[in-house]
């Protein structure tokens, strides 16, 4: 893929990394920004961007590549401090803030040398320096603040700061365009904030360029003067937005790498949709997450929530498994209301069982599949009158699973460490398939899989739903929710905004 | 970790004493060394299960004191109910710990440390400091009555070796344990009522010291503030370890952890024949215990060890 | 968004310090309460000078922990280095004389970096490695004993009676104390061991070297300890024990945690240790005035260790402990 050169600022060519000599988390990609305008990077989730950034910053070195920097070859930064001095930095998406330090001292973070005498900090004038900088981008906090105290969008503004002064500091001539990288910087920020960060950054775009990594669709479409896709670790595609007449469904197709038309398949299965309703959701609350959600779900009924990140549906999908508690608001499973701060096994025992693609989350890696499959379903494998396993109980029941769900892994013996994403997956997606929750909550499902595992699990899933399983689900990719769901929930800010057909669905995305 | 690890090394010890010294398996040798070994392996047990689940449990050791000495300090007025009665105080215990890592969340090895100090300040006010001596024979027949050429405490520990290794094995509790210790949060999510899990496990745990107490207590015949102490904590952990099952948890079983204790009490042994010292025995298990640490832990789960 | 401002006024400042230090209330109450209890040993200028001796034992062997502590890991090995250095200097006595004495802050030194290393390369939780530690050192020190302990009284001079009534070694630790927090509160070191404490892989992803920092963090626990046994050696009896009593090693861990240092890192450090050595001093010279069976004060050490480490954790939500 070729981009265009033209005077360009920075420049990365042919960057490749694998982790642990396995995974390809990037390769052969090349990006260019250009003097002043917003470069955006998206991709799906594991598509590799966050990978890209931190090579360009300093924290991972690639295993091949070059950097360019105003048309010259130069090394890549071997940590953030000298990415600094190039005048690129960044503002992570996640764990990029230190909650017990001071608002000054996390601005400072690691580029305190201009301020140190005689190895003393020179603490009133950091803190001088801070609220300038702090009033510039209207930051309302006190220097003096733990980082921890701050609501998350000031958080969110202070790292924001701190990636602008520390190039400030750095720069080694005035000659040094800063080149800030936002990691989907608007996730926790309200609806007026994001309003305000985004005037802000086209303001700033006079004299700085900006890397917008993020796999939401509108706020690129909306910010970014030029777009690279990113997928499973390649650049895919490259558009100039200023130039060319691209549509949402455009930029989707290459991030997802599917075409639209196969939004049309839509299996009759679906159309099973009983009256019985299994769970209710009343008015359910929790502050800083989400408000007021209310919704009823049937029986063979798949419900999705769809929002982008900080939307609160992650929020909502594992409160409904008993793993964060609600404060407001009334949860009733199978006619029963439930308690707010109940745990995962009791919900479990209710009936309600909960599966996340993440890997490690719920699956024990360092466990062999066998095991995995069972620990869910031990009351099957028990002796006739005495409460041990049978392991021949347990050796079936993990053969069978293996070949309905069509794992490729040498024996049910196998460790689930050194299995792919997808068989992981799978295994998962097995285990539950076995055990029939009433209720199947699915995050993430096939985040990061092939399409192969795909297909195989979404087979199965509509499988469960037609044994009369209830399923909501969350995801990122909003072909699954067509393929799955017989309702989708629109979420923003912790609100639902819109409940949607799937054919509506599919018309909203296509917009 | 495999088990060929450590079984080489139990094997390879085994053989090495035996070319040192031909002698060392006589029959003689041999009871010794069953003696050294079967209270040591109960509280081994105990402990496996609650690094099995990946806590710590510093405890075990102060439990073992405080049962013996109650045995021998109330058995003129109680006769053989102080048995239950150790019993019962040391599954108390162990539900105080696993209260306090469950519900107050102090980590185990905090929790158990403060613990073991104030069961080692009640151990020390009661018994004074004295040394005191058990005169009745039906509770020394508890551990000492031979059968087919063995002690009967030999028995004991067999078969709290056998049930701790069927329930690691076999039970869905066992399982659970295991569960635990590997995804803390997967457990929960796998239905298990990972709270009062952890409590039971603590019980357990203390409920084998305290038993293994007992038994020593019929075994010696007599006590003072001098039993057990930071070097036999040392040695319980290291056999652990040795046997293979890691701190990180979800691996290794009681089934490894004999393996461990044979490691253990043979160069416990063999250094005692060397006339190597205490101090050096416990440097020796020390680093064992630090080395087999390092070599068991599952990398791959934590990244960040603090 | 949130405004939060800070007056400048006494008031407010006094109760902010009171909310974030709650050792002091206790700090002040045990006194108080002791003074009453036992008026006429208690406020004596004897008692309240053993106070400040059992301070200087608190806090000189807690100083290096309580630095150690704020990355969140744990050091147990100072007990071990008294130990182990106490026998070095009566070994090297003949041979090097009065400057023997140096090779404590060394053997600290190279402990402290041992420890560092070890646990960068091999990642074994700190706990494990420097309880290890303790015991290997411990098994030296009986070797090269002989299984004696040894005295060295050529040292004596160094905490010999200069102000009536206040002790020296508490004059000699105040330098080597303020020095300590002078690092953690005030320099660049101080501020990226509270960053890794808080959250390492944000710390990382902010340049952050915490490999190094973390091997500095140990060599420094090492130093301070190696520097603080100059005084303590003397002023614990010129002697090198060869048996190993918990208690040296749990109570300058009480006085960390009760100073406000939690364990998981982050905040606190030498600065609070300073309150809690100081009210379990009050507390130690205290109940043993009241003439308790040693073995109850031994009980009240260990729920006061239990206790001061619930509360300490009530302030963590969501973090998992295993």
């Amino acid at each position: 893929m070729v981009t265009p050169m033209d005077a360009s600022l920075l420049e990365v060519k042919g960057v490749s990394k694998t982790f642990d000599g396995v995974v390809h988390a990037l390769d052969d990609v090349s990006i260019a920004v250009r003097q002043n305008e917003i470069v955006g990077v998206v991709g799906e989730n594991g598509a590799g961007k966050s990978t890209l950034m931190k090579i360009l910053v300093g924290v991972y070195s690639p295993d091949k590549g070059e950097l360019y920097y105003r048309g010259r070859k130069v090394p890549f930064p071997y940590n953030p401090k000298e990415a600094a001095k190039r005048g690129i930095s960044i503002v992570y998406q996640e764990k990029g803030v230190i909650p017990h330090l001071k608002v000054y001292q996390f601005l400072f973070l690691g580029y305190e040398d201009k301020y140190v005498k005689f190895s003393r900090l020179q603490i009133d004038k950091m803190k001088k320096r801070a609220s300038q900088i702090l009033e510039e981008l209207r930051v309302k906090c006190d220097v003096e603040d733990f980082m921890y105290e701050l609501p998350l969008s000031a958080q969110k503004m202070v790292e924001i700061a701190r990636a602008i002064l520390s190039v400030r500091l750095e720069r080694t001539d005035a000659d040094i365009t800063p080149i800030i990288i936002l990691d989907e910087p608007t996730a926790p920020l309200t609806v007026e904030e994001s309003r305000e960060l985004s005037s802000d950054i086209l303001d700033m775009k006079k004299n700085a360029s900006f890397i917008f990594v993020s796999h939401i669709i509108p706020e690129v479409m909306e910010f970014t003067d030029r777009v690279h896709v990113l997928r499973d670790g390649k650049l895919v595609a490259h558009y100039d937005l200023s130039k060319e007449k691209i549509t949402e469904e455009d930029l989707f197709r290459a991030i997802v790498g599917r075409e639209s038309s196969e939004y049309i398949y839509k299996p009759e299965v679906k159309k099973v949709v009983s009256e019985e309703v299994v769970l209710t959701v009343k008015n359910l609350t929790k502050n800083g997450c989400y408000y007021d959600i209310s919704f009823d779900l049937h029986k063979s009924e798949c419900i999705g929530i769809f929002g982008p990140a900080g939307s609160g549906k992650s929020e909502i999908i594992k409160t409904i498994a008993g793993l964060i508690s609600f404060e407001g608001g009334v949860l009733i499973v199978k006619g029963q209301e439930v308690k707010a701060d109940e745990l995962p096994h009791v919900r479990l025992a209710r009936g309600i069982g909960y599966f996340s693609g993440e890997t490690g989350k719920e699956l024990f890696l360092n466990w062999p599949i066998v095991k995995n499959i069972s620990i869910v379903n031990i009351e099957k494998i028990l002796r006739k009158f005495i409460p041990v396993i049978s392991f021949n109980a347990e050796k079936k029941m993990a053969e069978k699973i293996m070949k309905k769900m069509r794992i490729r892994a040498p024996s049910i013996n196998t460790d689930c460490y050194s299995l792919s994403g997808g068989s992981k997956q799978k295994v998962s997606v097995g285990k539950w398939f076995e055990r029939s929750p009433d209720i199947f909550l699915l995050e993430d499902p096939t985040i990061g899989i092939d399409v192969g595992a795909r297909e195989d699990i979404y087979e199965t899933t509509l499988e469960m739903k037609k044994s009369g399983i209830s399923m909501i689900l969350i995801s990122d990719d909003p072909k699954e929710y067509f393929i799955l769901c017989d309702k989708i929930m629109l979420v923003k800010d912790g609100r639902i905004q819109k409940v949607l057909s799937p054919d509506e669905f599919r018309k909203v995305m296509a917009a | 970790m495999t088990i060929v690890g450590p079984m080489v090394a139990a094997i390879a010890i085994i053989a090495g004493f035996q070319v040192i010294n031909p002698f060392f398996l006589r029959y003689q040798g041999i009871i010794t060394l069953v003696y050294a070994m079967s209270y040591f392996l109960i509280v081994a047990c105990g402990l496996t299960f609650v690094i099995m689940m990946g806590s710590f449990d510093f405890s075990v050791v102060s439990l073992l004191k405080l049962s013996a000495l109650l045995c021998v300090l109330y058995i003129d007025k109680l006769g053989l109910l102080v048995i239950p009665l150790a019993l019962l105080i040391s599954i108390g215990i162990g539900y105080i710990n696993g209260l306090l890592v469950v519900k107050f969340k102090v980590p185990s090895f905090m929790a158990t440390l403060g613990v073991s100090v104030v069961v080692e300040a009640i151990a020390w006010y009661l018994s004074k400091g004295f040394l005191h001596i058990i005169y009745d024979e039906t509770f020394r027949a508890l551990a000492t009555t031979f059968i087919a050429g063995l002690p009967s405490i030999f028995y004991w520990a067999m078969g709290i070796w056998i049930i701790s290794t069927f329930i690691a094995m076999c039970t869905p509790s066992g399982r659970r344990t295991y569960a635990i210790g590997g995804n803390l949060i997967g457990a929960g999510l796998s239905g298990i009522n990972v709270k009062r899990h952890r409590i039971y496990v603590f019980m357990l745990c203390s409920f084998f010291a305290g038993l293994a107490g007992v038994l020593y207590m019929a075994q010696m015949g007599g006590g003072s503030m001098e039993i057990g102490g930071a070097d036999l904590a040392v040695a319980v952990f290291a056999s652990v370890v040795a046997g293979g099952t890691a701190l990180t948890g979800g691996v290794g079983g009681p089934h490894r952890t004999l393996l461990g204790v044979i490691i253990i009490t043979w160069i416990q042994a063999g250094m005692l024949m060397l006339a190597m010292g205490r101090d050096i025995q416990m440097v020796t298990f020390g680093l064992i215990a630090v080395g087999m640490s390092i070599a068991t832990i599952d990398r791959r789960r934590i990244k960040i060890i603090k | 968004m949130k405004i939060v401002g800070r007056n400048k006024l006494i008031t407010p400042v006094i109760f902010q310090t009171l909310k974030t230090h709650p050792v002091i209330l206790a700090l002040i109450a045990l006194f108080v309460i002791f003074s009453g209890l036992y008026p006429e040993r208690f406020l004596t200028p004897l008692n309240l000078s053993s106070i400040l001796k059992q301070f200087v034992e608190l806090m000189l062997f807690a100083l290096g922990p309580s630095i150690v502590l704020v990355i969140g890991s744990l050091d147990l090995s100072f007990v071990g280095i008294w130990m182990l250095g106490g026998i070095l200097v009566w070994l090297l006595m003949p041979i090097l004389g009065m400057f023997s004495i140096l090779v404590i802050p060394l053997l600290g030194l190279a402990t402290g970096l041992l420890i560092g290393v070890i646990q960068v390369k091999v990642k074994i939780p700190s706990f494990i490695l420097t309880l290890g530690l303790l015991v290997a050192y411990w098994g030296l020190t009986a070797v090269l004993s002989g299984g004696y302990p040894r005295s060295v009284r050529q040292y004596a001079f160094i905490t010999a009676r200069l102000i009536p009534y206040l002790p020296t070694a508490f004059l000699w630790s105040i330098p080597i104390i303020i020095v300590a927090v002078f690092i953690i509160k005030c320099t660049r070191i101080g501020t990226y061991l509270y960053a890794i404490g808080s959250n390492e892989e944000g710390a990382h992803l902010a340049g952050i070297n915490v490999d190094k920092y973390r091997i500095l963090t140990f060599t420094l626990s090492g130093l301070f300890t190696g520097i603080g046994l100059i005084i303590l050696f003397p002023h614990l009896g010129c002697t090198a024990p060869i048996e190993l009593k918990l208690n040296n090693v749990i109570l300058p861990l009480v006085a960390i945690v009760l100073g406000g240092t939690p364990l998981v890192g982050g905040s606190g450090g030498p600065q609070r240790t300073i309150l809690g050595a100081l009210t379990l001093a009050v507390v130690y010279r205290g109940l043993y005035l009241s003439l308790l069976h040693p073995a109850t004060i031994q009980l009240l050490v260990g729920l006061l260790l239990i206790i001061s480490i619930v509360v300490s954790t009530r302030g963590l939500k969501g973090v998992t402990i295993t």
